[in-house]
């Protein structure tokens, strides 16, 4: 599998996380971080992402704003918020805008289902 | 002052923290791939210079690092996750596991912590929203390092009573212990406990 998987968070920490976490299950994936949802589009121009993990509350443009431009943009890529945030209002705008909901911290059966992997070895 | 509240509203303001709290618990089991023990939430009607002796007396006396959001809906306040400042950098590795070399933790170790909070705090929050049915805005979370005083310095003007709820938590096998409270004034915490009876309310009616 030689996917395109962007993660978008303010958070270096949390990007680095996310990073670990897809990298055993997929080493040979192409990485790209964004720490704003602005650098997350410029960044899909240049590489358009196979699959997108999306966090919410960050300063700019925030998380569902993104999400929703990156959905129209690009339909085929697989669009999932990874967030902290799991009131019921924000898991309702993700299937309004048409993307999964994740809710941090990150799981590796909910990795593994956003990947389309099955439940064994990668 | 254990009359601003009534023992029915205390007992479901308590109930419904317990769950969030649970909530947040298990977020940060899951966190930190270890078994989080947490003590019954106490609430209590204090002044800020109350809260912060209560806060030394529980750390030691010796400095804390905590991660504070401002949170607004009906109600609003302040709610804080706070941990001796020893214990910080174990949390840290214990978060991150073996993806950062031992000689980059300290570096991360406030970026970390603001993630942990996110998290755990958002966790709290998220579910408190749900139980009530309502929407809580935070703000981005806040770095503090310090005695109790100045970590609740954020709370309400001085005199003023505040509604604190202490409850702490610790992870046995990594020796990492912590706490959780919610800081609110008066008013809000009224709001809060009728926002509370009218979800027993509506849970009672089915």
């Amino acid at each position: 599998m030689k996917a395109t998987v962007m993660l978008v968070d303010d958070s270096r920490v949390a990007r680095m996380m996310a990073r670990a976490a897809v990298e055993r299950l997929v080493p040979s994936a192409v990485i790209i971080e964004c720490g704003t949802g602005e650098a997350a589009l410029a960044a899909a121009t240049a590489t358009p992402p196979d699959f997108v993990l999306m966090d919410v509350n960050m300063p700019g443009l925030g998380g569902i704003a993104t999400a929703r431009q990156l959905r129209q943009r690009y339909p085929a890529a697989v669009v999932s918020l990874l967030t902290a945030n799991i009131q019921d209002p924000v898991r309702e705008q993700a299937e309004e805008v048409g993307v999964g909901f994740i809710a941090k911290p990150l799981r590796e059966q909910d990795l593994r289902a956003f990947l389309g992997l099955g439940a064994g070895a990668p | 002052m254990n009359d601003i509240l009534g023992e029915l509203e205390r007992d479901a303001v308590t109930e419904i923290l317990n769950v969030a709290i649970g909530r947040a618990g298990a977020s940060l089991s899951s966190l930190i791939d270890d078994e989080v023990s947490l003590s019954i939430p106490r609430v209590e009607f204090l002044t800020p210079s109350l809260v912060a002796a209560r806060l030394d007396q529980a750390t030691g006396r010796r400095d804390s690092v905590a991660v504070r959001q401002h949170f607004k809906s009906a109600f609003a306040g302040d709610i804080l996750l706070i941990f001796p400042e020893e214990h910080c950098l174990g949390l840290v590795r214990s978060m991150l596991r073996d993806t950062v070399p031992l000689e980059s933790l300290t570096e991360l170790e406030q970026e970390a912590l603001l993630e942990i909070g996110n998290i755990i705090l958002n966790a709290c929050l998220g579910s408190l929203a749900n139980q009530l049915d309502l929407t809580i805005e935070s703000s981005l979370p806040a770095y503090i390092r310090g005695s109790g005083p100045r970590i609740l310095e954020a709370g309400a003007a001085s005199g003023e009573l505040i509604m604190f709820l202490e409850v702490s938590f610790a992870m046995a096998s990594k020796g990492i212990t912590g706490f959780l409270a919610f800081v609110m004034d008066i008013a809000s915490a009224r709001q809060f406990a009728e926002a509370v009876a009218a979800y027993v309310k509506r849970a009672l009616a089915g």
